[in-house]
């Protein structure tokens, strides 16, 4: 085998060698928990983001998920404000974030960041940097107890900047809702901003965890009404209290409004993590996984 | 002596058909009708008097034949050259004023028995039309033999003439044979709800001659265009006048009836009378009778296209009425026979029906008097008559 | 902070003035020295915190009359009645008030644990409201949890199945509602009030009655002695509905009432409309530019493209107040924030009123204005919009300005087109048109069948528009309808003009040269309290 061997450049056109017994100093990690997103921030890459999420984002999510979008009106008492807002939603799919992206109205659209696992989204560099620029995603260590994501996502929402996360911590491995995490509620505490509980569904039917083509299907995005810790409330009580109202949200979408309010107030919401059953019986009670149902266009009588 | 004589010439009737469609009452100055100076008719027998008419009035039946829009089933009740004109009051020679029933029926044209339909009085209905001594016609208006009233003489049989009572004016006396057919149309109708269609002469002499001989049970509705038309109908005795759009919702309204879904009623009308004889008319006719009723036709109509479902889902009756009904010397004995002459000279001059006469013109402007009375709604007028007694112009009575 | 309304006495550098003429507008200039203009105060500051203050609203009742919360326990039957489609004009952007409060009382009653609740809208003899206008009234939640049901639905005045009798007043008037709402144990009513008409015991006396109630004051004798009926106490039918009211709840209907009032931010205070709503004088180039451009536009495009653009505009309005509790508390503290808004003081009365009468009246909503709405809408309601004596004196000259076209909806009032054109065509005089058409009318078969399944006005409605006006009618000396189709003008019974100066050149036959006048500025409404 002939080898042909390529030129080598002089220093400094091409990399240095280390002489030995020295040691270089560590640089900026590239990828990780401790990647530094604060690019994804500037003017530039905001541009690009926004660009990317109305000329990509809104078309292909209308294509393979085409979301109904309910409860906005609930989001009107936090406009005046202008305060930051976290949008805590239950979490089934990769798609969740896109759909939410381009649901959520303004003025929190496009001063968004959100909080994305660190061993998943940040593992190599390249990942990283689309990560950030896509999504403006911040790492969350999700093994580990870490006060320096908290204090990171802290830092941002008190710059002004909204909070999309998945309290649940990761998609649903079977159809039903994981126990909520605390970081949320803990960061609405702490900062003192109103949460919005959200609930998507539908999107574990396009693409669920282990797979890689999605399949087109209609979902559905309930907004629910903003909350806000009571004096007494620490963060755990609060947790419940989001996770009760997601619960109620996917009551409501998946009855109606009135059947979903009585329900709560007699405490008998149905919980999101399903029967406390073990394998095909807890599959057999997602029920009938329906395919691409065509949303019904509102129609009703022009006069 | 001056006469206006319509002849065959198939060139100028097709013009007169261009002109008739471009404008009403065009047709007169492009078409065969024209003034001449001819002989008067010979009397066909030496029963037949001389009529030198004094007022003769124009018809919706003249204005379509001058205009080119009468049907083809007349050419064979029609014999070329003629002179129009079949609403007459004349003077005789021996100086009595009268008024020419016109049809030319089978005792004026010397068939002898009489047909069926003139020995029982009808002879509206004479079955010997084209035969008899005389040449085919219809009427005398229509008729080569015996000329018209639009001329200074013409020839009648004595079966053909009615004294006009002394009390009676000219103008008057001319609208007893319209008030005839009108009278004839109003015996054939029912005693419920009419709606008349249409208030030129024919529908207005028919508005009056329903309020005044039967005894109606429901509403009597006209259906009118014009202003004038408007107050003419309300004076001679309808109920209800609407405008000729309105109609449906008039009757849908007054009978309490219901809207299925393309507009159509569920109920309607009892008799609907069209007085005027188009398509569009008789269309709305059967849109607005009722079901198991009776839509006269008393406007002449033409070739037309009717969607005739309706009549025959709702049992609706289409009947024809044309003329009228006068004693004949054939009458048969013991029935007594329905004179609609009579009524009609009583009618006229129950409600000074002279009024309707509108203007006259003399026989040189016969141009003007066509196209006015072709536009008459329009302008304010009902009834136009040659006025034959003078050369001087007479001016709206 | 918004600056109150005033009277500007028109001079010479006074610039025209803007008339809404229908679909359109105009720039009329008043004779100076003689003419006075009402100008209604701007938009009062909204509620900071709406749903706040309805809960508040709920907790705190005026009146005799317990909490919400106390009167909700379960096993009872809840109806709640709201205003229809004819409330607000225009209609408000959503959500709409009536969807806020709605929601916040059946949270009450889902927390009380009520099962069996109705929704009514109490439209008595109006039309039918539409999947999409309900769907805006109540908002999607509430129309997706009831309708499918059937438990949330319109009001139907001729369903002699569900119609409850229930007395007499002394002066002899029938008192008869909707049986669901008379046999709940509960009513909750949700109301608009836009006017001062709205609202108090007519809101359950009138709304979800029948024909065989409402013809006791819905009569011309009625309209005649109300004085006006936008005050409610020169006016004998809110006598006759108080009465009415005292029937109702002697029969032992518990009513919870609800009443509103909204700001008259019509066309917002920012943005391309907001123009409409300033002063002419005040108005920056800007305005003036969008105002050129929007009348270049209106005037080229063709009526039905107009009539769709216009019909589609939500107003901004803001909730200005909300109380709840017992009725005639409620309507006392409720009147008070009407005027609050709308009402401006005026001195003495002039010879001729001039007004320029909108694109929509409560019963064209998403539909014609026809010509006699713009009767009902000029003598009937703007003419009415005083306190104590009317702004024009009597015998004096009502000039409106509207196109008046011959047109209607066929779907939305086919009554009225049979008005128009057999009883109008007869005669306008509303004693007589009472006395010898309304009876056929009010019992004909197929209107009753078109107002219960079709979505139409009821057979007797367009006699209600024409009894609307009959107090301006007999009051004035003469009405003059500017820039409206002629031969529609004059079958209603009045003087057409091309212009307004022609129409002030022919009301000097009844008032004199040198006349003086009294302008109403609409947009938004304004009422007159004249002394």
């Amino acid at each position: 085998m002939v080898t042909r061997r390529l030129p080598r450049l002089p220093f400094p056109l091409s990399a240095p060698t280390v002489p030995e017994g020295l040691e270089t100093p560590a640089g900026r990690p590239r990828s990780g928990a401790d990647y530094d997103t604060a690019w994804a921030r500037r003017y530039p890459a905001r541009l690009a983001r926004a660009a990317l999420v109305e000329a990509v984002g809104r078309p292909v999510v209308a294509a393979l998920a085409d979301p109904r979008r309910e409860g906005l009106d609930r989001l009107d008492p936090l406009r005046r404000d202008g305060e930051p807002v976290i949008f805590a939603a239950n979490h089934h799919s990769h798609l969740d974030t896109p759909v939410l992206l381009t649901s959520i109205p303004e003025p929190w659209r496009h001063t968004l960041f959100a909080g994305a696992a660190a061993d998943y989204f940040f593992r190599t560099p390249v990942t990283s940097a689309l990560a950030a620029l896509a999504i403006n995603a911040v790492p969350i260590e999700r093994t580990k107890v870490s006060r320096r994501s908290a204090d990171r996502l802290a830092e941002l929402i008190d710059a002004g900047w909204s909070l999309l996360i998945f309290p649940e911590g990761g998609r649903s491995p079977d159809g039903w809702g994981q126990p909520f995490r605390g970081g949320a509620a803990y960061l609405a505490v702490r900062c003192g901003v109103p949460v919005v509980p959200v609930h998507i569904e539908g999107t574990g039917r396009i693409l669920r965890k282990g797979r890689t083509l999605p399949r087109p299907a209609s979902t559905r995005v309930t907004f629910g009404s903003p909350l806000r810790p009571a004096p007494d409330h620490d963060a755990r009580r609060f947790g419940v209290v989001v996770e009760q109202a997601v619960a109620a949200l996917a009551d409501e979408a998946a009855t109606d409004w009135w059947q979903a309010r009585r329900r709560a107030h007699a405490g008998a919401t149905p919980t999101l993590t399903g029967p406390d059953a073990p394998g095909w019986r807890r599959a057999w009670a997602l029920g009938d996984p329906s395919r691409r149902r065509r949303r019904q266009r509102r129609r009703w009588p022009e006069l | 002596m001056k006469a206006l004589v319509f002849s065959r010439q198939p060139a100028r009737y097709a013009a007169a058909v261009v002109a008739g469609n471009l404008r009403p009452g065009r047709g007169a100055r492009y078409g065969p009708l024209s003034l001449r100076d001819v002989d008067p008719p010979e009397p066909p027998t030496a029963e037949w008097v001389r009529v030198r008419p004094r007022l003769a009035g124009i018809c919706g039946s003249d204005l379509a034949t001058i205009d080119g829009r009468s049907s083809r089933w007349f050419e064979s009740v029609v014999s070329f050259p003629f002179t129009p004109g079949h609403e007459i009051v004349g003077d005789t020679d021996d100086g009595r004023r009268v008024v020419v029933i016109p049809v030319l029926h089978c005792a004026t044209r010397g068939v002898d028995p009489p047909c069926t339909m003139c020995r029982d009085g009808r002879v509206n209905r004479c079955e010997r039309v084209a035969f008899g001594h005389l040449e085919p016609g219809l009427q005398c208006g229509f008729c080569e033999s015996t000329g018209g009233g639009w001329s200074h003489e013409m020839v009648a049989h004595p079966t053909q003439l009615v004294d006009v009572p002394d009390e009676l004016t000219d103008g008057q006396a001319v609208l007893i044979e319209p008030t005839a057919c009108a009278v004839h149309a109003a015996r054939s109708v029912g005693d419920g709800a009419v709606a008349v269609i249409g208030a030129g002469a024919l529908g207005l002499l028919t508005i009056a001659a329903l309020r005044a001989m039967a005894t109606l049970r429901g509403p009597l509705i006209a259906a009118a265009k014009h202003p004038e038309q408007v107050r003419w109908a309300k004076e001679l005795g309808a109920d209800v006048v609407c405008a000729p759009g309105e109609l449906e919702r008039a009757v849908r309204s007054t009978t309490s009836s219901l809207v299925l879904g393309n507009g159509q009623l569920t109920g309607g009308i009892d008799a609907v009378v069209d007085c005027v004889g188009s398509e569009a008319s008789i269309a709305q006719a059967v849109r607005c009778v009722a079901p198991g009723g009776t839509v006269h036709l008393v406007g002449m109509p033409g070739v037309t296209s009717v969607d005739l479902t309706p009549v025959w889902q709702r049992e609706v009756a289409l009947r024809g009425t044309y003329a009228y009904e006068v004693p004949t010397p054939s009458d048969r004995v013991g029935v007594t026979p329905t004179d609609d002459f009579a009524a009609a000279v009583d009618l006229v001059r129950r409600l000074d029906l002279g009024r309707l006469v509108s203007a006259t013109y003399p026989l040189a402007r016969y141009q003007e008097a066509v196209a006015h009375a072709a536009e008459a709604g329009a302008r304010g007028a009902v009834k136009i008559a040659f006025d034959l007694r003078s050369d001087r112009e007479r001016t709206r009575r | 902070m918004p600056r109150p309304g005033f009277v500007l006495d028109v001079d010479r550098s006074t610039p025209p003035i803007l008339f809404h003429h229908g679909e359109s507008f105009r720039l009329e200039k008043l004779p100076a020295g003689r003419s006075r203009v009402l100008y209604p105060g701007e938009p009062l500051q909204a509620l900071r915190d709406p749903d706040g203050a309805i809960r508040h609203a709920l907790d705190h009742p005026l009146g005799d009359s317990e909490p919400l919360r106390a009167l909700l326990r379960p096993g009872m039957r809840l109806t709640i009645c709201f205003d229809d489609i004819s409330l607000p004009l225009p209609p408000m952007r959503a959500p709409d008030v009536r969807q806020r409060i709605i929601e916040a009382v059946l949270d009450l009653a889902a927390e009380a644990g009520v099962d069996d609740v109705h929704l009514i809208a109490a439209l008595a003899l109006h039309r039918r409201m539409t999947e999409a206008e309900l769907r805006h009234a109540v908002g999607d939640r509430v129309y997706d949890a009831f309708a499918p049901d059937g438990l949330l639905y319109n009001h139907d005045a001729e369903d002699p199945g569900n119609l409850a009798f229930l007395g007499t007043t002394p002066d002899g008037e029938e008192v008869e509602i909707n049986k669901r709402a008379a046999e709940s144990d509960l009513i909750v009513y949700v109301n608009i009030n836009m006017v001062a008409m709205d609202g108090g015991h007519k809101s359950t006396a009138t709304g979800l009655a029948s024909y065989r109630s409402l013809r006791h004051h819905h009569n011309v004798q009625t309209m005649r002695r109300s004085t006006s009926f936008m005050d409610r106490h020169s006016s004998e039918l809110h006598s006759s509905n108080w009465r009415m009211g005292k029937v109702v709840r002697d029969a032992g209907v518990k009513i919870f009432q609800i009443e509103t009032t909204l700001n008259n931010d019509t066309f917002g205070t920012s943005g391309p409309m907001s123009v409409l709503q300033k002063r002419e004088w005040e108005w920056s180039p800007r305005d003036r530019a969008t105002f050129v451009a929007m009348k270049a536009g209106l005037d080229r495009m063709p009526l039905k493209a107009r009539r769709k653009i216009f019909q589609s505009w939500r107003a901004p309005y803001g909730l200005t107040s909300v109380q709840a509790g017992e009725v005639e508390a409620v309507h006392e503290v409720t009147t008070g924030n009407v005027f609050r808004q709308q009402l401006v003081e005026l001195e003495g009365q002039t010879d001729i009123l001039t007004m320029g009468l909108p694109y929509i009246c409560p019963y064209n909503v998403n539909s014609v204005m026809n010509p006699i709405l713009v009767m009902c809408l000029g003598l009937g309601y703007f003419f009415n919009m005083y306190r104590g004596r009317p702004p024009v004196r009597e015998g004096g000259v009502v000039i409106m300005s509207h196109p008046t076209t011959w047109e209607f909806h066929p779907v939305h009032h086919p009554s009225y087109i049979d008005f128009f054109e057999q009883v109008l065509s007869e005669t306008t005089d509303p004693v007589e048109i009472e006395a010898r058409f309304e009876k056929s009318f009010a019992e004909d078969e197929w209107y009753r069948h078109l107002y219960r399944t079709s979505y139409a006005y009821h057979g007797v409605h367009p006699f209600y528009m024409w009894y609307w006006g009959c107090h301006g009618l007999a009051y004035t000396g003469k009405v003059i309808i500017v820039g409206g189709d002629k031969a529609a003008v004059r079958r209603l019974g009045f003087s057409a003009a091309s212009t307004l100066p022609d129409a002030l050149e022919m009301a000097q036959d009844v008032v004199g040269r040198d006349a003086t006048i009294t302008h109403l500025h609409n947009p938004p409404l304004v009422m007159a309290d004249v002394k």
